[in-house]
This record gives C-alpha cells, sequence and structure tokens, in this order.
C-alpha cells in the first residue's frame, strides 16, 4: 500500500472507451508529468481522481484510503488539491478573498456561520504571496487580473488549501517566457515537500521539473520513466511522430 | 387515502376514458412547451414571457375572427406569423444583449410578460373572449363507451403534425444542422462559419410562433383572458424541465405527465393530481437531474 | 478605496437608515398610515430574503411566497384559534363547509405558543427538504427557479383546493388582532411598527453578519463558480441548502408578521405574481446589497400605492417596462448608481493623494 495508486482505470461513454486499464502509482514528494497526445485521456484522468466524473471501474487509492467514486468536495478534503486548464477563480471576489475561500481547513456550512477568520490564514497567506508575487494585487478584483495573473492566483489557490497530492492542468499555458521560468522554480520547490502530478505539452518545461514521466496513448500507460529513458523510448516516439504526421 | 375506493369504484370503462383524457392533456402540454423547448434548447434561454405569448395567439385568433372574418383555419397560421413577428422584434431588442446572463434574460422575459399581459388588457379590456369554431369541432366523438370531443383530437393532430415539422426542420434541413452546431459549441460552429446570431433570432421567433400556435387553439378549449398565460406556462416549463431542454425529451415528458395527471385525477382530483405529480418531478430530478434526453454537457 | 465597500460605513448607513424609520410614528398620527408602513417593513424583510438567496447565493428563487405564504397560514391559523373555545370549538368556516369536528391538521394551533412554533418550523422545513433534494442533484441556475415556480403553482393550487381546512379562496380571517398573554397587538399602532421595525433590524443585521462570515464568503465563491468550490473541499449543496433554508425562514418570519398586521391571509399569497414582484423589489433596488433590495421594497410598494390609483392600469405596465431597464442596463440596481458615484469620488481622491496607495494602507480609515 502507498501514496497513491490508481489500478486498472476504466471510463467509458456509451460505447467510447476513453481510459482503458490505466494504473499507475506515485511516491511521495515526487513530480510526475503526464503527457501524451490529444484525446490520450489525461484531462479525464484528472476528472476521475478529484471525483468530477466517476470511473467506469478500477480503483483509486490515496494514503491506504479507496477514495474511488467518492464527490469532489471529499476527495478536496482527503487532500487533493486541482487546478483548472482554464483558470477558474471567483471574479467577483477580490485577490484577498479567493485565497480566503481557497483556505479551506474547516468546512463545515454551520460553523462557518460563526467564523469571521480561518486562524492560520495569515501566515498562509504570506507564504503565498512570496510564492506568486500577487501581494500588490491583494485587494484586486479576480475578474480584472490579466491572463498571467489569474493563473498565479489559482495556483495559489492550490497551495492555500494544502494538499499533499496536487494536481496541475496545463499551469503554464499562455504564460511568458518569465513566467515559466518562475513556475519552474516554484514547482521545483514544491515538491520538496508535496507531491504533484502535471500534466503538460511542452517538453522543454517538463524536462525543467519532471522526477518522473507518463506517457498515456489511447487512454492507457504507454511508458513510465526518468526523462532520459522516455526520450529514448521507440514506441512513445512512435505515437508522438505518428501524431505529428497528422 | 384512495386504497379503499380503488377496489370499489374502479370502473374499466371510465379508467380507458381518463387514459384517452390524458393523451389529449399530454398533446397540450407538449405544444405548449414545444416553443420553450427549441428556445431553451438551442439559445440557453427561459422564456419568461411564454405563457404571455400564448395569450397574444389567442388574442391574433380573436382580433382576425372578430374584425376581419377571417375562417378559424386561417387564423391559427396567421396567430403562428404574428406572434412569430412580436417574437422577433423582442430578440432584437432585448434578449439578444443577454445571451450571456441566463437568469437575466429570465427576469427580463418575465419584465416583457408584464408589459404583454398588461398591454393586451389595455387593449382588450378584462373581460373574457370567445374564438368561435366551425361546429363540427364542437361536437364529441362516441365510440363504445369512448367519448371525446372533436376539438380535442384537432389539437392533438396539430401536435403532431407541428412535433414532425420540428424534427424535419432539425434533422432534414440546413437550417437545423446550424441550430444543432450552436446548440453542440457556439464556438465552435461560428468558426464554421454559422452565424450563431442569425439562428438565435431564427430560433426565439419559431419558438414564439409556436406559441402562437398553440394560444389560437388554446383560445377555443378555454376563454380568452389577458391572463390566460400563466395556467399553461407552469406545466411548460416542467415539460422542458423533465425533458431535458431537447425535442425528444419533451416529447416523452409532455407524454408522461400528460398521462400521469389524468390517472392521477381519476383516481383523486384535478388539484391534488397536480401537486402529487409536481412532488413525483421533484423527486424524478433528484435521481435524473438532466432531465430524461439531456445533450451531453460541454467540457471544462 | 470605494466608500460603497467599506464595511464601516455600511453599518454606519444602517444605523441611519433605521435611526430614521423609528422616528417615522413619532410624527405620524395616522394609525391606518403607520399600519400600512408596517406593511413595508414586512415586504422590505422579504426584499432581504431575497437578496441573501439570489444576490449572495445566486440562487434565483421564484417561489419565496411558499415560506411566506405557509408562515402566514400558520399565524392565522393561531390567530383563529384564540378566537375560539370550548364553547365554540371551530372557526365558522368549517361549520359552513360541513365539518363537524376540529381537524386533527388544526388542533396544535390552539395553544399559541405551539402555533407560532409550527408557522415557523413548518416552511423552514419544506425549504430544506426541497432545497436538499434540489441541491443535491445538482439542480442549480434557471432550472431551480422553474422547480421553485412549479412548487408554489403546486402549494397554491392545494390550499385553493383543501377548502374545509383552509377555507379555499377566501382565506382566513382571524376576527381578532394576536395576544401574547395579557398583552394584545393592536396592527393600527405605534407599537406595531416598532415591532415589525425591531425584528427587521435584527434579520439585517444577522444577514449582514452572515454576509461577513466565512460562510458568507463560501456562497458567494459559489455565485461565481460552484464547480470550483467543489474542488476546495466545500460541500456545494450544503451551502446552497443553508442560504435557501434561512432565506426561506426569513420569509416566514415576514409571513407571520404580515398575518398580525392584516389578520387576513389568502391563496393569493401563493400567486406567482406576488413571488415575483419579490424578485422584483429586490432586482430594482439592488439584489447585491441588503439595503438595496429592502429600498427597493419600499419603493415600489410605496409608488404602486401612492401612483397605483392614478395609473391602476398602466402600473404593470410602467413597473414591467422599468424592470426590463434595469435588468438590461443596471444589473447591480438602482443602489448600483450609488456605488459608481461613490467610486467615483474615491478615485478622484485617489488622484489628489499621487495616485496608487500600496495595499496594505487601503484599510478602512474610521470616520469615512
Amino acid at each position: 500500500m502507498g501514496f497513491f495508486e490508481i489500478r486498472d482505470l476504466c471510463k467509458s461513454f456509451d460505447t467510447v472507451t476513453v481510459i482503458n486499464q490505466f494504473s499507475i502509482e506515485l511516491v511521495e514528494q515526487t513530480l510526475c508529468c503526464l503527457v501524451g497526445p490529444n484525446g490520450a485521456g489525461k484531462t479525464t484522468t484528472m476528472d476521475l481522481i478529484t471525483g468530477r466524473q466517476k470511473p467506469t471501474s478500477g480503483q483509486i487509492m490515496f494514503c491506504d484510503e479507496d477514495i474511488t467514486g467518492l464527490d469532489e468536495h471529499e476527495i478536496a478534503r482527503r487532500g487533493i488539491g486541482r487546478k483548472f486548464q482554464v483558470p477558474a477563480v471567483f471574479r467577483d471576489l477580490t485577490v484577498k478573498q479567493n485565497l480566503e475561500v481557497a483556505c479551506s481547513r474547516s468546512t463545515n456550512p454551520v460553523k462557518n456561520f460563526f467564523r469571521f477568520r480561518e486562524p492560520v490564514f495569515a501566515a498562509k497567506l504570506e507564504e503565498v504571496l512570496a510564492l506568486t508575487g500577487l501581494g500588490p494585487r491583494l485587494n484586486t478584483e479576480a475578474g480584472i487580473l490579466s491572463h498571467g495573473e489569474t493563473q498565479w492566483l489559482e495556483i495559489g489557490m492550490v497551495l492555500m488549501q494544502d494538499p499533499r497530492l496536487l494536481l496541475f492542468d496545463e499551469p503554464v499555458a499562455g504564460m511568458t517566457e518569465q513566467e515559466i521560468e518562475k513556475t519552474a522554480e516554484i514547482f521545483n520547490r514544491l515538491k520538496k515537500t508535496h507531491s504533484l502530478v502535471v500534466v503538460e505539452h511542452d517538453m522543454a518545461f517538463v524536462k525543467q521539473i519532471a522526477d518522473v514521466v507518463t506517457v498515456m496513448h489511447m487512454g492507457s500507460l504507454l511508458a513510465q520513466g526518468s526523462i532520459g529513458e522516455i526520450e529514448a523510448n521507440e514506441r512513445v516516439r512512435e505515437v508522438y511522430l505518428g501524431d505529428a504526421e497528422d | 387515502m384512495t386504497a379503499g375506493s380503488f377496489f370499489t369504484s374502479f370502473d374499466l370503462s371510465a379508467f380507458i376514458n381518463a387514459l384517452i383524457l390524458g393523451i389529449s392533456i399530454a398533446s397540450i402540454w407538449l405544444i405548449a412547451a414545444l416553443g420553450l423547448t427549441i428556445i431553451y434548447g438551442a439559445a440557453g434561454v427561459i422564456n419568461m414571457a411564454h405563457g404571455e405569448f400564448i395569450m397574444l395567439g389567442a388574442y391574433s385568433s380573436y382580433m382576425l375572427q372578430s374584425s376581419f372574418g377571417l375562417p378559424f383555419a386561417l387564423c391559427v397560421p396567421a396567430s403562428f406569423l404574428i406572434v412569430a413577428a412580436v417574437g422577433l422584434i423582442i430578440e432584437r431588442g432585448l434578449i439578444r444583449y443577454l445571451y450571456k446572463r441566463p437568469l437575466d434574460t429570465l427576469l427580463a422575459t418575465f419584465g416583457v410578460s408584464l408589459v404583454l399581459m398588461q398591454g393586451v388588457r389595455l387593449l382588450f379590456g378584462s373581460d373574457p373572449k370567445y374564438i368561435a369554431v366551425p361546429p363540427a369541432f364542437s361536437s364529441n366523438i362516441q365510440f363504445a363507451f369512448i367519448n371525446i370531443s372533436v376539438f380535442r383530437v384537432v389539437v392533438l393532430l396539430v401536435t403532431i403534425a407541428a412535433t414532425v415539422a420540428l424534427w424535419a426542420l432539425f434533422y432534414r434541413t440546413r437550417f437545423g444542422v446550424q441550430v444543432r452546431a450552436v446548440m453542440q459549441d457556439k464556438e465552435m460552429a461560428a468558426s464554421f462559419g454559422v452565424n450563431a446570431d442569425r439562428v438565435y433570432m431564427l430560433t426565439f421567433a419559431l419558438g414564439a410562433g409556436l406559441a402562437g400556435l398553440a394560444g389560437s387553439l388554446f383560445g377555443v378549449l378555454n376563454i380568452v383572458l389577458p391572463t390566460m398565460g400563466a395556467a399553461y406556462v407552469v406545466q411548460a416549463f416542467l415539460v422542458v424541465v423533465v425533458g431535458g431542454g431537447t425535442l425528444a425529451g419533451s416529447v416523452a415528458a409532455g407524454g408522461a405527465t400528460g398521462e400521469l395527471q389524468s390517472i392521477f385525477a381519476y383516481f383523486t382530483n384535478d388539484t391534488f393530481a397536480r401537486f402529487v405529480l409536481f412532488v413525483l418531478i421533484v423527486v424524478f430530478l433528484r435521481i435524473r437531474p438532466q432531465g430524461l434526453f439531456a445533450p451531453s454537457a460541454k467540457r471544462r | 478605496m470605494n466608500l460603497y465597500h467599506n464595511v464601516r460605513a455600511q453599518w454606519l448607513a444602517y444605523l441611519v437608515f433605521y435611526l430614521f424609520l423609528a422616528a417615522v410614528p413619532l410624527v405620524v398620527d395616522d394609525n391606518f398610515l403607520l399600519n400600512q408602513l408596517s406593511t413595508y417593513g414586512v415586504y422590505g424583510m422579504l426584499a432581504l430574503s431575497i437578496s441573501l438567496c439570489w444576490g449572495f447565493g445566486g440562487i434565483l428563487n421564484l417561489g419565496q411566497g411558499i415560506a411566506f405564504g405557509l408562515g402566514a397560514y400558520g399565524m392565522a391559523m393561531t390567530m383563529q384559534m384564540q378566537s375560539q373555545d370550548a364553547s365554540n370549538p371551530m372557526p365558522p368556516f368549517m361549520l359552513n363547509n360541513s365539518l363537524d369536528h376540529l381537524p386533527l391538521l388544526w388542533k396544535p394551533f390552539a395553544n399559541t405558543g405551539v402555533g407560532m412554533v409550527l408557522a415557523l418550523v413548518v416552511p423552514t422545513l419544506f425549504c430544506l427538504v426541497f432545497g436538499g433534494l434540489m441541491f443535491r442533484a445538482r439542480v442549480s441556475g434557471p432550472f431551480f427557479a422553474i422547480m421553485t415556480l412549479a412548487m408554489l403553482s403546486a402549494w397554491g393550487t392545494l390550499i385553493l383546493d383543501m377548502q374545509p381546512y383552509t377555507n379555499g379562496v377566501n382565506g382566513i380571517t382571524p376576527p381578532a388582532p394576536l395576544h401574547l398573554g395579557e398583552f394584545t397587538l393592536d396592527p393600527y399602532s405605534p407599537t406595531a411598527y416598532w415591532t415589525v421595525l425591531g425584528l427587521l433590524v435584527v434579520a439585517t443585521v444577522v444577514a449582514k453578519l452572515m454576509t461577513l462570515s466565512r460562510f458568507g464568503l463560501v456562497v458567494q465563491a459559489i455565485r461565481n463558480d460552484a464547480e470550483r468550490v467543489r474542488f476546495l473541499g466545500y460541500s456545494v449543496a450544503g451551502y446552497e441548502t443553508a442560504i435557501y433554508t434561512i432565506s426561506g425562514f426569513f420569509a416566514a418570519v415576514a409571513g407571520c408578521l404580515w398575518v398580525t398586521l392584516t389578520q387576513y391571509v389568502s391563496p393569493a399569497q401563493f400567486d406567482t405574481t406576488f413571488s415575483l414582484s419579490m424578485v422584483i423589489w429586490a432586482g430594482i433596488g439592488g439584489r447585491m446589497s441588503l439595503m438595496g433590495a429592502i429600498f427597493g421594497a419600499f419603493l415600489i410598494q410605496g409608488a404602486q400605492s401612492y401612483l397605483g390609483d392614478a395609473f391602476l392600469n398602466t402600473w404593470l405596465l410602467i413597473l414591467g417596462a422599468f424592470f426590463i431597464l434595469v435588468v438590461r442596463f443596471l444589473p447591480k440596481g438602482l443602489i448600483g448608481l450609488v456605488e459608481s458615484a461613490l467610486g467615483r469620488l474615491g478615485r478622484k481622491r485617489g488622484h489628489d493623494n499621487g495616485g496608487s496607495v500600496p495595499a496594505q494602507q487601503m484599510l478602512p480609515q474610521p470616520g469615512e
């Protein structure tokens, strides 16, 4: 039994099988990059892990507990945080309020009725602001942030949650060179204390951050290993080259 | 409360009549819901003024008949055109600015419904109006123990015709392909050269026209009043909600709810049947919130 | 910093607003007018409940009349039973409907305390169950609005139909005002006015604190993006059910107060037009602002009473057209005008100070 494990995961819509017998295992405090051509099932895998979709069959284990088929909020409470592909922040709320909502130590609606602030919030806020540099924008409405800032805010929100496993769906999409650099730095710092799964297309970025690379193809595991092993793998080359010819 | 009376009062012929009445109720609810279904299905707009469009249809028929002496058979398509034109004006003047705010379209169309209802009241007064039909329509069909009014059969036939015509429009024409493309993914459809704005406009007008058509029939079934729309609109909404916003869903939902209403009413009474039906719908939505036949949701 | 968003300034505005309202009976002698103003207070509470649910929670409720009406019926039944005694145990309308004994449904209302508790508990419980079912199934947005509308019409027809128990379309008209022990609440008195106002103040303070709490923050996040909130570990259905139920409780309180003021209730309280006009009050006044919504109720109901006679036929036409304009051009309602005016003022001052102020220094200043 380990930290995080997916066993024989399957997901089909009507007759189409999107995820087919997919299994992986993650070790704590590593960064695993999930790569693969379009339609390989990466985002669906994220959805299945976080409970957004329910698997047709298979098992997802987290910290020795079966979390298959639980609701989104129950999985989140167990310590899995997720950043979406299209940045999803609360547009009417200020940056500070966004982070305050994300700092979800107490989730009971009745108890939160009588709570006006989260005790750990101040300390946590300083930490997140140091990483993301959103300090000057604290009282700005999230709806008017730039694209890059919105990405930072959502990364900050995931950090606020303080999850044990962080899932990032294309975190550097639409970022400038410097911003990608900064994100890589943050991820490299994070993986010393957290476990991360990052879905990414940008191979240069993957090289900078990945401990392990998992390649998906047609909903199944194609290869897994260090970045060097993956680059040398014949089957991976075939899939990617085949894809490029289309 | 009805278990005791069930065995003592069960009467097969009356029950079969209730089932047939159920089909008629279903056809009425369905034709009331057709316009709402396509407007919701294509543009995601909950049109609160739908009941008033129905009312406008009834008044159009009344006006054409009493002022211009148009025969009833011509009043029906004329009402379709008149209300479609009203719908077109409202879409261009108001709704098109609100497509991105679904709750606000609901509220704005509620404002429209107030204006239409009060406007008609100012023009025509609050007293009931009647639409005359050819004498053949106002008789009853007797067949063994089955008894149903001819006009209800007419409504059923018009409903079937309208549904088939809509189906053909959506699945057999170029316009239909465009509407379905916009329903699935507006941006994608736009990038393939479909003019989503025009599709929305025409669907809204078509939906309004269908309400007008329904209204001209309901004006015969019932009296014509400025407030008559309210009587149909809740049922029409429920048909759309239970059906999931698709044409096939509305047909199935209209059939099921109409039939259930009639069966419950057979054992109790009309109002209690309605209450039970609504509670059942709430329970049904708990199990299947997306409705009977829902299009698959767009992924994030 | 926009003064409009300053929490201290908001509390100050409430204080001034309510002090002004509390002073009204000191200058108004006409008890009929006072009674009318008290009913506006009830409408204000309804608008407040809509603002909580729709403005803050993003849950459009077109069936708030259910909670209001059930509360009102409970209170009317309680007050009716206060006029019955051993020699005359049944309300007169039941005799006309040929009932020979008091139905079980009415028995608990013989005890005033129990009756009043039921008048509040039944509607709240209904909201809890109905909201729980709907929100767990993730019915939301326009679909939830439609379901509330359907439930409203179902309740309306049911009450209309249960003629022997509810007196059908005629409704219940308790012959005497509410007694609580020795005390009689005369609806045409400053006491009644202050009672309503006092409860409105309490409701406003509770609602305001709620929006400032973490609960309120999460609810506002749900309004923005319910899906995202789930992935932060919150049970969205739980929060939605809670805000919907609390809003329903406020409406039930309003229903009870309304009956004590008017000594009358009928299925008209379940009319869709009534529930929708609550939404109009909040929408025109400003659904995102508690005070805006309350002000909207005063404004529309006041205008309806004073202009209504002159423009009886065109009133709904004007109201409908006005509402369309507000939805189209002023999504934040009339109070939104105040917000942007204060924002412009704040920006001007900001420039005088030399433009950008560091975020940490932008804390609310007392006395602003």
